[in-house]
């Protein structure tokens, strides 16, 4: 159950690991606001379709699964896209396109289809809560380096003093590739890293 | 062909109800998306023509379109406290949405920008409101500016250009400029056809 | 309806705020399908077909089904023209991607039964396109953006040669790539998406073109 919870955090993080949801990763990661936003935005859908689709896991003709879970995916996001243009609005103006877009962001319906459609309610929401967590730290991540660099400004609060200079660049569109790019190979470069150690370890042994 | 009549009953099964509990959160959001926008408008309106209650600002309509608003002292309105109107400029990269708020002599009240998508950390610093203050440095500039010496720095006026994004300050300055002098000579003329008559 | 402004969307669509390196839709094919030349080649074709087809049906459907106006089908068929126009643009996304979804199997059909030379080429492709964000990115955008039928199918076909041409260009650099010597954290995914900044980076010298 633990392990359900917190394997989207780390070990199979849905960006950094399965290559998941890039582009509104890519697209909404300016600034932290927007990147907490969208991360709820995705926690909420992922959470009720994978409850939905656990619920009604035995009624579902196997051939026909993929419209249904489409829809019921469909349905949550215009839930979500509603709400947020009724409460929200200046949130919903700058996430603007990518909401809709939650409907084709592969980690729902990849949830949907590996694990919530094959597993007991209780699993699969929290599946969907550490598939969700994952996603939306790894959002944040990348929002708060391309913010503080690029804006000098972490959630709008001032970090550097008014005499530093950020490099707009990482806020454009280059930035965003740019430090993706450099977290994954960091990444790999950990995992490397740990490996050979554990190596060197058991050998030693 | 008894899996075909099946498959499309729960699929239209499946529709039904998504659509059915759409419509419901539609209706519950609707009013809510709708004041939301009104308020927007409306502090805006109340934000360019500082001394005009909400209830004294009046749109003026032609055949459906709101052509400009009128904002009164009280709620007597016989004294014009100025005239609020919307301004597009294209910009960078977007089509940007100003509202300004002048005077019955042509100077500048307040304006603010209600749309813009410029470049992130250069365009969009028309928007920008530094430490410790309440409204937009940049837009703060246009108070108080008649509207025949309106220009950036760049061509010699006295509006400061935002760093790195002339192109957007411009856009804005002159089209603000442009549209102000044309809506003050038609409200002139339209003034004097009435002691005319 | 002006052929110049067609142009100035098909430019702006292609270079200004090119799908993938500016708007960051479809980057899970471009990321996936660009090692080699080939299949990049007809992924792009597959995605060029798909956007144009599908910017013109949910136009077609958004145009006189969901959107409140006198020329609504319902509105005229069903409701007799009394009362006022329904609004059912709350329905966008979910009709949208039922829509692109049918369409994307229908168009394999008809390519499997008419034209096995298509078939090999795009047959593949297909059906990862129904996933692909960059289709239900065009079509909500041609109706934000208030396009017309035009309109939007020259949006829809120039996002998808934009679309094609970052892939074949990612896909040249990648091909090269494999005979380099990349720091072995960086091999695969980390290295494209540095090469995809440095791509994005170059495109951005055409925000701010005027055409006109």
């Amino acid at each position: 159950m633990l392990n359900i919870l917190t394997r989207g955090l780390y070990k199979s993080n849905p960006v950094f690991r399965l290559m998941l949801g890039l582009c509104p990763v890519l697209a909404v990661s300016s600034s932290v606001h927007n990147a907490i936003g969208m991360g709820t935005a995705v926690i909420f859908v992922l959470v009720s379709s994978n409850f939905i689709v656990s619920l009604i896991r035995k009624m579902i003709p196997r051939r026909i699964r993929i419209p249904i879970f489409i829809m019921i995916i469909a349905t949550f996001v215009t839930i979500v896209d509603l709400l947020m243009a009724g409460f929200s609005p200046l949130l919903h103006k700058s996430l603007g396109l990518y909401i809709p877009l939650i409907v084709v962001n592969c980690i729902i319906l990849g949830r949907v289809e590996t694990f919530a459609s094959k597993n007991k309610i209780i699993f699969s929401v929290a599946d969907g809560l550490g598939m969700g967590f994952g996603f939306t730290l790894s959002l944040v991540l990348i929002a708060s380096f391309r913010e503080i660099l690029g804006n000098g400004t972490w959630l709008g609060m001032q970090i550097f003093g008014s005499k530093f200079k950020p490099a707009i660049l990482m806020i454009l569109p280059p930035g965003a590739f740019l430090t993706i790019g450099l977290l994954m190979g960091l990444l790999h470069w950990i995992d490397h890293y740990r490996t050979v150690h554990k190596h060197v370890h058991s050998k030693a042994r | 062909m008894k899996d075909i009549i099946r498959f499309s009953l729960i699929l239209t099964f499946v529709a039904i109800i998504s659509a059915g509990s759409l419509s419901w959160i539609n209706k519950i959001t609707k009013s809510e998306i709708l004041s939301q926008e009104q308020k927007n408008l409306t502090d805006a309106l109340m934000e360019v023509l500082p001394g005009s209650n909400s209830q004294d600002i009046i749109p003026i309509q032609q055949e459906g379109q709101i052509l400009y608003y009128i904002g009164y002292v009280n709620s007597m309105r016989a004294r014009v406290n100025g005239y609020a109107l919307i301004v597009e400029s294209k910009g960078y990269t977007s089509t940007i949405r100003t509202l300004v708020g002048i005077d019955t002599s042509g100077t500048i009240l307040r304006i603010k920008i209600l749309f813009q998508e410029e470049t992130p950390g250069l365009g969009s610093r028309c928007e920008e409101i530094r430490n410790g203050e309440l409204i937009p440095w940049w837009q703060a500039q246009f108070q108080n500016m008649n509207i025949n010496n309106l220009a950036v720095d760049k061509d010699g006026g006295l509006i400061q250009s935002i760093t790195g994004a002339t192109i957007t300050s411009r856009a804005i300055t002159d089209s603000i400029a442009n549209k102000t002098k044309v809506f003050i000579e038609t409200m002139n003329s339209a003034k004097t056809d009435k002691i005319d008559e | 309806m002006e052929f110049q402004s067609l142009l100035i969307i098909a430019v702006g669509a292609i270079f200004i705020s090119n799908f993938v390196l500016e708007r960051f839709l479809g980057i899970c094919p471009y990321i996936g399908v660009s090692q080699k030349l080939h299949a990049a080649f007809g992924m792009g074709m597959a995605v060029i077909f798909v956007m144009s087809m599908a910017s013109v049906v949910t136009w077609t459907i958004y145009t006189y089904l969901l959107k409140p106006s006198t020329t609504n089908i319902i509105y005229r068929l069903i409701m007799k023209g009394q009362g006022s126009p329904p609004d059912l643009t709350y329905l966008r996304t979910i009709t949208f991607i039922l829509v692109i979804a049918t369409l994307v199997q229908f168009v394999e059909m008809v390519i499997q039964k008419t034209s096995p030379g298509l078939n090999r080429t795009l047959g593949i492709y297909l059906p990862l396109i129904t996933t692909n964000c960059a289709i239900l990115g065009v079509s909500i955008l041609n109706i934000e953006s208030g396009y017309g039928f035009i309109e939007s199918l020259v949006n829809g076909f120039a996002s998808g040669i934009g679309f094609t041409l970052a892939l074949i260009l990612m896909a040249g650099l990648r091909e090269k790539l494999e005979l380099t010597n990349v720091p072995r954290a960086m091999r695969g995914a980390p290295i494209a998406f540095i090469l995809a900044g440095c791509m994005s980076l170059a495109f951005l010298g055409f925000t701010g073109l005027k055409i006109g």
